[in-house]
């Protein structure tokens, strides 16, 4: 009988010391540009662990990024790395700001200045790989799991027509005004939504002010295109009493597919492209020689 | 009943301060402006039940201005800013949605400027809203509601401000949604030494910073941030036009204050600690050139980090270089020895991405305004606009490629005869606008045609001016054909021995899309100005707009008219006899 107890303690230590840790990484192949980012959002990686026998010792993760060949350009740091308790009657899932704590990882080279003056990594396609492992001596308790993911920057739309400062016929103006803007980049689907607003300048304002706090004249949302003709329906007599051309400012929003913005650690957080002034005269083109 | 006293109170100030302008003594003058306006929205719609336009202005605005400057010795004046209305309308940035603000959130509403510049020789203090532009790089968009002020003591400059540019809204789900915002406190601070013309050299620093637990809930899209902005500021202004512009400027910003602070991150002690969301990154702006009575040279370039972000200016663009080259000059002289021909043109280029964050975009600027007057009668003016962007499209097997190409032609003939002058005036406008598809890397084109005719008859003994014009618009592409033919008449009149002023304006448009029926839709505008005393204007405008859609929209022949009452007393401060 005590041989029996003895094969089974035996037994129990090796699952334990030497346990294997089954682990399912999910990871968003485009994920947001700005790693900082990746913490906030669970949605973009998820690592599932759960124990072969039903037992999951404590462990940490490795994780390293590398390039498409192979090259490892960051990790975490594994000494200061957090240990995690496994959930012997379940699955254990962490996300990025679990396994990829950035105060604790270490980055090379053009990928470390690139980090430090944009937070982005430069745009490629890179691998990511993470493998549970033993806390003390980082003996590895699974298989490393990778997933491959695309990197770059969303750049928001420049606004192109009508372009900063213009002044626009205010005949022509009345009848239809024509904005154009680039897309933005990269253009990948699902296709953004553009929302276009046009802003009234009030005498009293600055440009900025009248667009923060104005209800717009124009508030458009088109799917995939970047051309609008607005017919704007409006009377473009001066709103000054000398005459000078009212003023207007423009400005594009990109939503994704759930109507959110599209970036939202850039600018102003409202994935706002750079707005621009234009103005309408009614008088351009008529002046009377007296 | 507040609003209703302010205004009451408000109006009998402004009616009644005309008769103590009298005892304004000799050691005080007072100019500017204040006033009070309402403006009055309608919309009505179509069959009944129908949605499909939405109202444009608020229901009813009230909205106050007070802008006197009180000078009361050649050294000392005083100068009020105060402009606001009695209802937010915030649809962008982060008071969007908000419709009850207490007085903290009324106060730093954008919408309303609290200001008072009390100034003695070189020196001004600067209390409430200020709008207040350090330089292209450093701050300059957003309003503060704080304290400073603004030292030239001869040819130095110091200046400082400190105070709140927003406080925390809580995010709400509603409808309507309020976005939220973060409390956010500021200040700025420059030295340098300028000598007007000459020379201009200045270091600015300015910071903006979140609170965190300003907002709670807190906002859904936005993250508490805080930046920092150090700029040098170089102008050199030499003899015969020429000048230099610079400034080099350098960013610590953090994306996110709710991440964790890391001993490895960018930081700048004591003003800015290093979170693992914090970057920095640096800018450069620089112009050189020269300017002329007759001819203007210049190039400029601006470049900006891909990290680059200031509080000062919350949309910048960052990670980009601009260069253009711009030019004006004055050619071909006419008999009394002015010229004939003006010249202002522009050539440039932008490219994104500079840092290999993104993918990399280039943009071909073009500008050309050619006007011509080749004699008394007859004037030309000609101008060509092109905008091209081109970029890879990630994993798409196509590259963006979208170039836009606007050409105008705009003759105007005039003559007159002893009673009235005639003027002809034509323009035609071609734009075409090309888009790749990034799928199967077909181009697009998207051509618009408008051409119009004005005729404006002026009278040279009667108070009436009319014009009349017709125009034409036309724009084409694959599967939509839009086509617009309005005509419009205009009049402007004086009466009640020039104090009573009215223009009006009376519109109609045909419009056409694809195959379906015409919509139809009418402007009538009129704007009534009255001189009540010398001082004292009542400025009156009214418009209608009825829209009738054709078969183009479910359901078919659906209408609205909107309408807009916007009316106001302004009186003028003038104590000059």
């Amino acid at each position: 009988m005590k041989k029996i107890y003895a094969i089974l303690i035996a037994l129990f230590v090796f699952l334990v010391t030497d346990a294997q840790i089954i682990s399912t990484l999910v990871l968003s192949t485009q994920p947001p540009a700005q790693l900082s980012e990746w913490g906030n959002r669970k949605e973009v990686l998820t690592l599932i662990i759960r124990g072969q026998a039903g037992f999951v010792p404590n462990f940490k993760v490795k994780a390293e990024i590398s390039t498409s060949d192979g090259t490892v350009i960051g990790f975490v740091d594994l000494a200061r790395a957090p240990i995690f308790t496994g959930n012997s009657a379940g699955n254990t899932i962490l996300y990025a700001a679990d396994v990829l704590p950035l105060e604790l990882m270490q980055f090379s080279g053009k990928y470390k200045t690139s980090l430090q003056r944009t937070g982005k990594l430069p745009a490629d396609n890179y691998i990511l790989c993470l493998q549970p492992v033993r806390p003390d001596d980082f003996f590895p308790l699974g298989e490393k799991q990778c997933k491959t993911f695309y990197m770059a920057t969303t750049q928001l739309p420049i606004l192109l027509k009508p372009y900063n400062e213009e002044v626009l016929d205010g005949k022509i103006a009345q009848t239809a005004i024509t904005f154009r803007w680039s897309p933005v980049v990269p253009n990948s689907l699902p296709l953004a939504t553009y929302r276009l607003q046009v802003f009234e300048i009030l005498p009293t304002q600055s440009p900025v002010q009248a667009l923060r706090s104005n209800q717009p004249l124009l508030d458009k949302e088109v799917k995939g295109t970047t051309q609008l003709i607005w017919q704007p329906q409006l009377s473009f007599i001066p709103i000054n009493d000398n005459n000078s051309p009212n003023k207007y400012i423009w400005t594009i929003q990109t939503l994704d597919n759930n109507g959110n913005p599209i970036t939202q650690t850039d600018g102003s957080g409202e994935a706002r492209s750079e707005p621009i002034i234009f103005f309408v005269d009614l008088t351009k083109g008529v002046k009377v020689k007296n | 009943m507040t609003r209703k006293k302010i205004i009451t109170g408000f109006l009998f100030f402004l009616l009644t301060n005309n008769l103590c302008a009298q005892d304004v003594k000799d050691w005080l003058s007072v100019s500017g402006t204040m006033g009070v306006s309402y403006e009055g929205y309608g919309l009505s719609r179509s069959p009944s039940g129908w949605t499909g336009y939405t109202a444009r202005r608020p229901w009813n605005q009230v909205r106050f201005n007070f802008t006197p400057v009180f000078k009361f010795n050649k050294d000392f004046s005083l100068p009020f800013n105060f402009n606001f209305a009695a209802i937010p309308t915030n649809f962008a940035g982060p008071y969007a949605g908000l419709k009850n603000q207490n007085l903290g959130q009324f106060i730093t509403n954008p919408m309303n400027s609290f200001g008072l510049n009390p100034k003695y020789k070189w020196a001004e203090l600067q209390l409430g809203t200020q709008y207040l532009k350090y330089s292209e790089l450093s701050t300059g968009d957003i309003g503060i509601f704080g304290i400073g002020f603004d030292l030239k003591p001869k040819t130095y400059r110091i200046k400082f401000f400190t105070g709140v540019s927003q406080q925390g809204v809580n995010y709400l789900l509603g409808p309507p949604t309020v976005t939220g915002a973060f409390k956010r406190s500021n200040w700025m601070f420059q030295v340098g030494k300028e000598k007007e013309g000459v020379y201009n050299v200045a270091i600015n620093v300015a910071k903006g910073k979140d609170v965190p637990s300003s907002a709670n809930p807190v906002p859904l899209t936005l993250k508490p941030q805080e930046g920092f902005v150090m700029s040098l500021v170089t102008d050199i202004f030499f003899k015969k036009g020429w000048y230099f512009k610079s400034e080099a400027a350098r960013s610590i910003f953090t994306k996110d204050l709710t991440t964790a602070l890391s001993p490895a991150a960018n930081e700048f002690k004591p003003f800015i600690d290093g979170h693992t969301s914090t970057v920095t990154d640096f800018a450069v702006n620089g112009a050189i050139g020269k300017k002329s009575k007759n001819f203007d040279i210049g190039v400029s370039t601006k470049y900006l980090g891909a990290g680059f972000q200031t509080t000062g200016y919350p949309f910048l663009q960052p990670d980009r270089l601009d260069y253009t080259l711009n030019t004006r000059f004055n050619a071909w002289k006419n008999k009394s020895n002015s010229y004939k021909m003006n010249v202002v043109a522009s050539v440039g280029q932008r490219v994104n991405n500079v840092s290999n964050t993104a993918l990399k975009a280039k943009q071909f600027i073009g500008n050309l305004n050619w006007f011509t007057q080749f004699n008394d009668n007859f004037s030309l003016n000609v101008n060509y606009n092109n905008f091209g962007f081109e970029s890879a499209s990630g994993i798409n097997p196509y590259g963006i490629k979208n170039v836009s190409n606007d050409l105008g032609i705009n003759p105007t003939y005039n003559w007159s005869n002893t009673k009235m002058n005639h003027l002809i005036s034509m323009s035609y406008n071609y734009s075409i606008y090309d888009e790749r598809d990034v799928m199967t890397g077909n181009t697009t084109s998207n051509n618009t045609h408008t051409a119009l005719l004005t005729y404006v008859p002026t009278f040279f003994e009667k108070d009436v001016s009319p014009d009349f014009s017709i125009l034409y618009f036309k724009n084409d592409v694959p599967l939509a054909k839009i086509q617009m033919t309005t005509i419009s008449s205009g009049l402007s009149m004086e009466a009640a021995k020039k104090k009573l002023r009215l223009r009006g304006q009376l519109q109609y448009t045909i419009g056409k899309l694809n195959a379906f029926s015409n919509n139809n839709n009418l402007i009538a505008s009129c704007n009534v100005d009255f001189k009540i005393t010398k001082k004292l204007t009542w400025n009156t405008f009214l418009t209608t707009n009825y829209f009738k859609y054709g078969n183009e929209i479910v359901p078919n022949g659906a209408n609205y008219v909107e309408t807009t009452s916007r009316t106001g007393f302004q009186y003028r401060f003038d104590t000059k006899k």
